[in-house]
């Protein structure tokens, strides 16, 4: 019981040590902006990783309801910044995409109408895994007993509606979710518990490799691929895009029609393919497809073109972009 | 009677060794002439003038040190490659160790003679050109082993052609809609035949190298370019002109060499903005030119009304494709992949461009939000839309400028002029009442 | 305090002693090839028929092409400012203010305060001006000064081109061919010029009142085919060709004022 309450102090005490290390990141970046912004991501991504990591480590765990409940709050207001900037299954996806710049392989593009189809159709698949339990209960109606247990049973048994949701949030490197086994490996990976609980036995164990590669390979080519049609990036950012919702986003990307000269640079080096910040007149840039991973605004060339909005303060803006990077690049080249 | 040698032309009419021979010693001296005037005269106007600036004055002699700088290239086996549009990739030239210059001719003098092949109401930039190359004037057209002619304007596409009876000419098409999926596409793809052909006029081959370095100095040109820009966002302390020389001086100077005086220049400059040290009033009215391009020598003629003019202006921003549009424009790399570099450079300079050949869902769209930004940001208090004869797509984009820049209470004047010296009288009097006309509106 | 203005046009040179705001004196005389001397002979002459000399003279100011080269001159005010000075002295409640000179055209819109916010010029072409009136009044071999009556006789208009002088008269021959009357040809030719300048207007934009100016302003025929070209009625001041040389003397008391304070 000591050793236990021990532990998870120790456990609370490096989660708070990796927030402090996020928010010195942030801090660091701030005061010498000539970093880039993209190296910044990257630093975040890692240490929200880990502190994922801690937090499912956690005994006892805190339910993935709750996480899920605070992370629907957090994309009402801050869009779907957690996929830009925590997500730990689009980390694994950046540090292929890393690795294949490394290799110097260019990236393929979905064609532009395959993506915005996927890009509405995720609200389809979203909805019909939800409904799914009752469709269940309706086509299979449970026994006469008490009919709530049942739909809890259903709700939040071995297959749960909401992981749909939730998984991306397991990473590899969450150990005991594992349901993957390489050899001995005991591996993790968004969806394949989900995959392995609900079709049994082998045909299972084949629909997860098959998963997995596919969303691995894809993710090497494909910058962040599978951002374009997560199920838990239909999140409630997309109320956002309602009128009425409008003014809710507190976080978001803003642009100046008038220090825009339409280069292009904004829509080449998203990850996501979004259209809209080149597309978009001028002010805020509305859509759910955007991450607000700020890729677009450390690349535009035009000084304050555009900007990332707190709450309508400026967080970060475009610069006269070639200072930072064009001396990184320099060095690389001699 | 000497024996005298003809070359069988398309275009070009017959013009015996004799005739052009005579034409070009006179039409050289007067240009001379006119270089040193000019620069002359720009001395006169800021006696304090920045000490970096004599090297630029040096590199504008077109017949001087940057004539025989190529020509010892050359014949070290390098390439030139000219290009008569921005459209150019100038980063592939580069890329391929050739050496890319300007060839557009500002000289009143050849466009007198260009009047033999086509009519007067060509516009004169055109006709320049072609008068250049008949008698052989310009240096860099002379020693350029392939043109690279864009078909923007009609008088560019037809340039191309004529200039073709001579040398080789590699045209390329630019998509007239910009902001479409298939504009780039096609434009990419003459992109990649462009960069095929200089490879093969080369021989050298372009390689994700040697891109990536061409890209990485055309940046660093361009950091040191916007390092001048936005020394004249504030009170005046560099001439227009001297600032207008210096950048198209680019055109036909070494890259490197030509960052590292911009850059010493720039630090000039900052110490003078330290001390104060301005190169008129600070309450001199600010100018914004844009129109059609002012190619040293012959066009310096409105710049320097503007300035020397009583009351005068001081020049803090331009929109020409002889001046800021240059260089305002970085080629955005994603990833150093060949493949993204080319995807860059055609996005770089189909899309940033604001050249008024464009149309688009909102027409050009991009031009008045440029002039707009630019107006903001220079504290420009006057534009002067500057058409010459002929020069269709500027003159017609005129009535939306001065729609735009209205709403913002700001005064524009279109100025129709011409290559001619002549007209500088009348010139004189419009420039003056449009700066007495701002002056008055700054007074109350 | 007495300020003299002076208008150094193409054709011809005006001057205007101004005193306290009243005009004292004015005189005029034809440029020829020096002048600078004429300029000279017409400030001599508008000032002694004010019984002043030069003396008196608070401050010179100069307008006009040739300004540069005016005797005396203190300062010097571009024409479409100074016309648009005098324009708003004449008629307070002039806001663009048209000046028909010998080989200019010009168009002006200012402020209450004589101040002017816009301006445009026909751009390098006779045919908007004065010059090509006197050059159709020599192909009808009609006087220059009876031109405008016998337009005002016209039943109905002839159209010709006035993209031109040399076309415009060639037009004029081929009406003459065709025997059309003296009065039609002459409106022709003003509904020409006048096609020309309320096109430039339009370019600049029209805010009534709209004062009539310059030499031409003289000519009744012209203001009637401006009128009907530009669809309202122009105001023409009592000494049209003198408005340019009155804004420079306006303009010279205010600067005396100033460099007095």
């Amino acid at each position: 019981m000591a050793g236990e309450l021990i532990g998870n102090i120790l456990t609370l005490i490096v989660l708070a040590g990796l927030g402090a290390a996020g928010v010195l990141a942030v801090i660091l970046w701030k005061k010498n902006r000539a970093s880039r912004v993209s190296f910044l991501r990257f630093v975040i991504q890692a240490v929200g990783l880990a502190a994922l990591f801690f937090l499912f480590a956690l005994e006892p765990a805190i339910p993935l309801l709750y996480i899920l409940i605070a992370w629907f709050a957090a994309t009402l207001f801050l869009g779907r910044f957690f996929c830009g900037w925590i997500c730990p299954f689009a980390f694994i996806m950046d540090v292929e995409s890393v690795v294949r710049r490394a290799l110097k392989i260019r990236h393929r593009l979905l064609p532009e109408k395959l993506n915005v189809a996927l890009h509405k159709g995720r609200y389809l698949i979203l909805a019909a895994f939800l409904l799914l339990p009752i469709a269940l209960w309706v086509v299979d109606p449970p026994p006469n007993t008490a009919s709530a247990v049942m739909m809890g049973q259903l709700l939040a048994g071995p297959f749960r509606p909401y992981s749909i949701i939730i998984d991306p949030l397991i990473p590899p490197v969450v150990p005991w979710t594992g349901q993957l086994i390489l050899g001995d490996i005991n591996l993790s990976y968004p969806y394949v518990g989900d995959i392995v609980t609900f079709i049994e036995a082998t045909p299972g164990q084949i629909l997860a490799l098959a998963f997995v590669a596919v969303t691995l390979i894809g993710a090497f080519f494909i910058r962040r691929v599978w951002c374009r049609f997560c199920p838990a990036g239909a999140s409630i950012a997309s109320l956002n895009q309602f009128k009425a919702f409008k003014g809710v986003p507190l976080l978001y990307i803003d642009k100046d029609e008038e220090k825009c000269t339409k280069c292009g640079v904004c829509k080449r080096v998203c990850p996501a393919q979004v259209n809209e910040v080149y597309e978009q007149k001028g002010g805020k840039i509305n859509t759910s497809q955007c991450m607000l991973c700020a890729r677009c605004v450390e690349m535009c060339p035009y000084k304050d073109a555009l900007k990332i909005k707190l709450a309508n303060k400026t967080v970060f803006e475009s610069r006269n972009w070639l200072e930072p990077s064009i001396e990184s690049e320099e060095r690389k080249i001699e | 009677m000497s024996k005298e040698k003809t070359v069988e032309r398309r275009y070009l009419p017959e013009i015996s060794q004799k005739e052009m021979a005579e034409l070009k010693n006179t039409v050289k001296t007067a240009s001379q002439k006119i270089i040193a005037d000019n620069i002359e005269r720009m001395k006169k106007a800021d006696p304090h003038r920045p000490e970096a600036m004599k090297y630029f004055d040096d590199i504008a002699n077109l017949f001087g040190r940057r004539q025989q700088e190529i020509q010892a290239e050359k014949e070290r086996g390098k390439k030139v490659i000219g290009y008569m549009c921005l459209f150019a990739p100038t980063e592939l030239i580069l890329a391929a160790d050739a050496i890319p210059v300007r060839v557009n001719s500002g000289w009143y003098d050849t466009s007198k003679v260009g009047d033999r092949v086509v009519p007067v109401e060509v516009c004169p930039v055109i006709r320049s050109t072609i008068g250049a190359k008949m008698i052989e004037l310009s240096p860099f057209l002379e020693q350029s082993d392939a043109l690279i002619s864009v078909l923007t304007c009609d008088g560019m596409t037809k340039l191309g052609e004529i200039l073709s009876d001579q040398t080789t000419v590699w045209g390329m098409n630019v998509p007239r809609v910009k902001d479409s999926n298939q504009s780039l596409r096609f434009w990419s793809d003459e992109i990649k035949h462009m960069k095929a052909q200089i490879e093969s006029l080369t021989g050298n081959k372009i390689t994700r190298k040697s891109l990536k370095e061409a890209i990485a100095n055309s940046h660093r040109a361009t950091k040191a370019f916007r390092r001048l820009q936005d020394l004249r966002k504030a009170n005046p302390v560099i001439l227009g002109r001297d600032a207008m020389l210096v950048n198209q001086a680019y055109s036909w100077d070494d890259q490197k060499r030509w960052t590292e005086k911009t850059e010493a220049l720039c630090a000039e400059l900052e110490v003078r903005v330290q001390q104060k040290d301005w190169v008129c009033s600070p309450d001199t009215p600010r100018i914004m030119l844009t129109g059609t391009p002012m190619f040293w020598p012959d066009n310096w003629k409105l710049p320097a009304l503007v300035e020397e003019g009583s009351p005068s202006g001081v020049i803090v921003a331009d929109e020409q494709c002889s001046g800021e549009r240059i260089l305002n424009d970085p080629v955005g790399v994603d990833e150093w992949s060949m493949d993204d570099m080319l995807n860059a450079i055609s996005e770089r300079y189909l899309m940033a461009s604001t050249c008024p050949c464009f149309t688009s869902k909102d027409g050009n769209e991009d031009r008045i939000n440029w002039l707009l930004n630019k107006v903001k940001e220079s504290n420009v208090q006057g534009v002067i839309y500057y058409v010459i004869r002929g020069c269709m797509l500027y003159a017609m984009e005129y009535s939306r400028v001065k729609k735009a820049l209205d709403k913002i209470n700001i005064p524009v004047y279109y100025l129709d002029t011409e290559y001619t010296r002549e007209d500088v009288g009348q010139l004189k009097t419009r420039v003056e009442a449009f700066l007495e006309l701002l002056n008055a509106r700054v007074d109350f | 305090m007495i300020t003299v203005g002076m208008d150094l046009g193409t054709q011809r040179v005006k001057a205007v002693v101004l005193k306290d705001g009243t005009v004292v004196g004015r005189a005029q005389a034809f440029a020829g090839f020096d002048p600078a001397k004429v300029a000279e002979q017409a400030v001599n002459d508008a000032l002694s028929a004010a019984n002043l000399s030069l003396k008196d003279v608070n401050h010179f100011t100069a307008t006009g092409s040739a300004m540069d080269i005016a005797p005396h001159a203190n300062s010097t005010v571009s024409m479409m400012g100074a016309d648009a000075k005098a324009g708003v002295f004449l008629i307070p409640q002039a806001r663009t203010i048209i000046d028909v000179g010998a080989e200019e055209a010009r168009a002006v819109k200012c402020d209450d305060r004589g101040l002017m916010t816009e301006f445009v010029v026909n751009e390098r072409c006779a045919a908007g001006a004065g010059a090509f009136i006197e050059a159709m009044a020599r192909a009808l071999e009609v006087k220059l000064e009876d031109m405008g009556t016998l337009a005002l006789q016209a039943e109905r208009a002839s159209p010709i081109n006035a993209s031109c002088v040399i076309f415009g008269e060639s037009d004029v021959v081929s009406l003459i061919h065709r025997q059309e009357s003296k009065p039609e040809i002459a409106r022709a030719v003003f509904d020409a010029m006048a096609d020309r300048v309320s096109a430039m207007v339009h370019r600049l934009g029209i805010n009534p009142v709209v004062v009539l100016s310059g030499g031409v302003a003289k000519d009744p025929g012209f203001i009637a085919s401006l009128n009907r070209k530009l669809d309202l009625t122009v105001t023409v001041p009592e000494y049209p060709d003198y408005v340019g040389a009155l804004g420079a003397a306006l303009i010279a008391a205010t600067r005396a004022k100033g460099a007095s304070k």
